[in-house]
């Protein structure tokens, strides 16, 4: 029996790795977890975007839009993680934790 | 001279800033400053000669809308806050210095103060890109730029633990945000193929459009996009971060950030409003969204003791009033002067003028007094009564009296929300701005009725261009306030 991969599979599979991002970031404590959680999420929207590129075909050829957004995603994205530790490293520094149920100097 | 030139300015501005601090030998890092804020307002004289080339059919006018007024104007708005910004961080500088610098020996006494006036630049070529993206590639890119360096400049006292961990909940959240509009662009793309904006609206209005997923794609954007402009439920990041950033970045954030939320705000909503089988939910989700909003934001303001906290949540409130305008799209074939655009825009460009100027003042207030607390604008008006008369102006315009800027801005949303039969939404608006009228004048009744509990009663110093600055933005709020036409004129 063949069964070929459809465009469903596909948004499951990304659909499945965003909700396990947010859940990531919802319920763990750590913020560099929480940074690959944020990163996971990234990846699903890229996912999503190759498979509608790769199933909406014109003259035989895949639709490249898609694509163009996910490189730009990429290149922001390591942009993002570049500041986003810098960050993190200089909390650690005057705090001494990453955790973020530690950082509540600021309240109602 | 083309529209886009004015971006390229602005980076080239920002540079020249950063070589400025790196190779010449400076004694008073300020004057880098005073560098960016000529070339600003440069910037700002020549939106008013730009042109767009009569030939937009290359592949670039995909990416960037041709001749837009509104994006000029949004453009404006970027430019002339930049500006402000500039100015609150010249005499913010003595606090970014003592936050920063390391004490290396043989380092420059302001190190790390060049990088705090260059870095804004960015952000407003930033924001100006945004005003006119209308590509999802180029809005993703615009809104990143700004995000990304918005992220260094909330975390920029890096010796001070409230401007960090205000830093981290701004990078998580925003970061969050982010994942959430891309994963919305994705399934935008693969509903419509397309990325222009003119092409989804097309495809989305077509009567074969999957309903379904469209709105799964909508919500998703539309998480992204409360995040960015702070309405409920995603605006439990506000108060934090504009409490922990330096006092010239939670105005940047304040005015800048929110207005360029609002274009995307609009830009992106404008497709699903105008599809005739997603317009009934989609406004019904606006809809809730603006009422708790309103609630939530001039509820909250009530009971606060720090003045940036009331600002943040004056700025949800605010908010609230701009999502409201946007959830009452004129019922089809009544033709109407006001569009929600035209709202939205005059109502940021009032709140413009009046958060900036509460921001000028209570920086300048912060720099005498060290504390952000409402306490220390008691008794204001007999120490300094000039700063205290500024502040009156912006709380009323905030509070929305009439003759203010203010005014026109609420008045506008009232009546679009009645024409469109929006009455809860209506009701809920009045109740939010009845609110307001509590706390914003509970400060001036303190500045002015109350002694002040410190002993010192010296005025307190503002310099030149400061005070300039100051009476500028009066001016315009009585004459926005008075003729509205002043800023609609511009749209036209």
């Amino acid at each position: 029996m063949e069964t070929a991969l459809t465009l469903n599979h596909f948004l499951f599979v990304s659909g499945v790795l965003f909700a396990i991002g947010l859940a990531g970031v919802l319920v763990r404590r750590n913020l560099i977890v929480i940074f690959m959680c944020l990163e996971l999420m990234l990846s699903a929207a890229n996912l999503t975007l190759v498979a509608f590129s790769r199933f909406n075909v014109q003259e035989g050829q895949p639709d490249y839009h898609g694509h163009v957004l996910l490189f730009f995603i990429i290149t922001v994205a390591a942009a993002e993680v570049a500041v986003g530790l810098a960050i993190i490293v200089a909390l650690f520094r005057t705090k001494g934790t990453t955790d973020v149920s530690k950082i509540d100097t600021m309240k109602f | 001279m083309p529209v886009y030139s004015l971006e390229i300015i602005v980076v080239a501005l920002g540079l020249v800033m950063l070589l400025v601090d790196a190779f010449v030998n400076l004694t008073d890092k300020r004057s880098i400053a005073w560098i960016g804020m000529l070339g600003l307002l440069v910037v700002f004289g020549l939106l008013f000669m730009v042109e767009t080339p009569e030939n937009t059919d290359s592949v670039f006018w995909k990416f960037y809308a041709p001749d837009d007024s509104y994006a000029l104007f949004f453009k404006g708005i970027a430019v002339l806050t930049t500006l402000v910004v500039l100015i609150m961080g010249a005499n913010f500088s003595k606090v970014v210095v003592e936050q920063t610098a390391a004490a290396a020996k043989g380092a420059h006494p302001q190190a790390g103060l060049g990088e705090f006036f260059a870095l804004p630049m960015f952000t407003c070529a930033g924001l100006m890109w945004m005003a006119s993206a209308n590509n999802l590639v180029s809005i993703f890119v615009a809104l990143e730029t700004v995000t990304i360096s918005f992220y260094v400049l909330v975390a920029y006292l890096r010796r001070n633990v409230g401007s960090l961990e205000a830093g981290v909940k701004y990078l998580i959240l925003g970061a969050l945000s982010t994942g959430f509009l891309v994963y919305g662009f994705a399934w935008l793309f693969g509903i419509t193929g397309s990325m222009e904006l003119p092409v989804i609206a097309e495809k989305l209005s077509s009567p074969d459009v999957n309903a379904t997923a469209s709105l799964f794609a909508f919500a998703l954007i539309l998480v992204a996009l409360a995040f960015k402009v702070g309405a409920a439920p995603f605006h439990l990041w506000i108060p934090d971060v504009y409490q922990g950033s330096p006092t010239p970045i939670t105005a940047f954030l304040s005015v800048a950030s929110k207005a360029a939320g609002f274009i995307i705000f609009l830009r992106l909503s404008a497709p699903f409003l105008a599809s005739g089988s997603l317009v009934g939910k989609v406004t019904f989700v606006l809809t809730i969204i603006a009422i708790l909003t309103l609630l939530i934001g001039n509820l909250a303001a009530m009971p606060q003791k720090n003045f940036k906290r009331l600002l943040a949540y004056s700025s949800i409130a605010h908010a609230g009033f701009l999502v409201m305008a946007l959830a009452s799209s004129p019922v089809k074939g009544t033709a109407n002067a006001l569009t929600p655009a035209t709202v939205i825009t005059f109502y940021l460009g009032a709140y413009l003028l009046m958060t900036l100027l509460a921001f000028l003042v209570m920086a300048v207030v912060r720099s005498s007094t060290t504390s952000e607390d409402l306490d220390s604008y008691k008794g204001l008006a007999k120490r300094s009564p000039f700063l205290a008369f500024a502040m009156l102006i912006s709380m009323a315009s905030l509070a929305g009296i009439p003759l203010t800027a203010g005014f026109f801005g609420k008045f506008f949303v009232f009546k679009l929300a009645a024409e469109a039969h929006q009455w809860l939404l209506l009701g809920a608006g009045i109740l939010g701005a009845a609110a307001g009228f509590y706390y914003y004048l509970k400060i001036a009744a303190s500045m002015f009725l109350s002694d002040s509990d410190s002993p010192e009663s010296e005025p307190i110093a503002i310099d030149g261009i400061t005070r300039f600055a100051m009476i500028i933005l009066i001016v315009a709020i009585f004459a926005a306030g008075i003729n509205p036409n002043l800023i609609i004129g511009l749209l036209t």
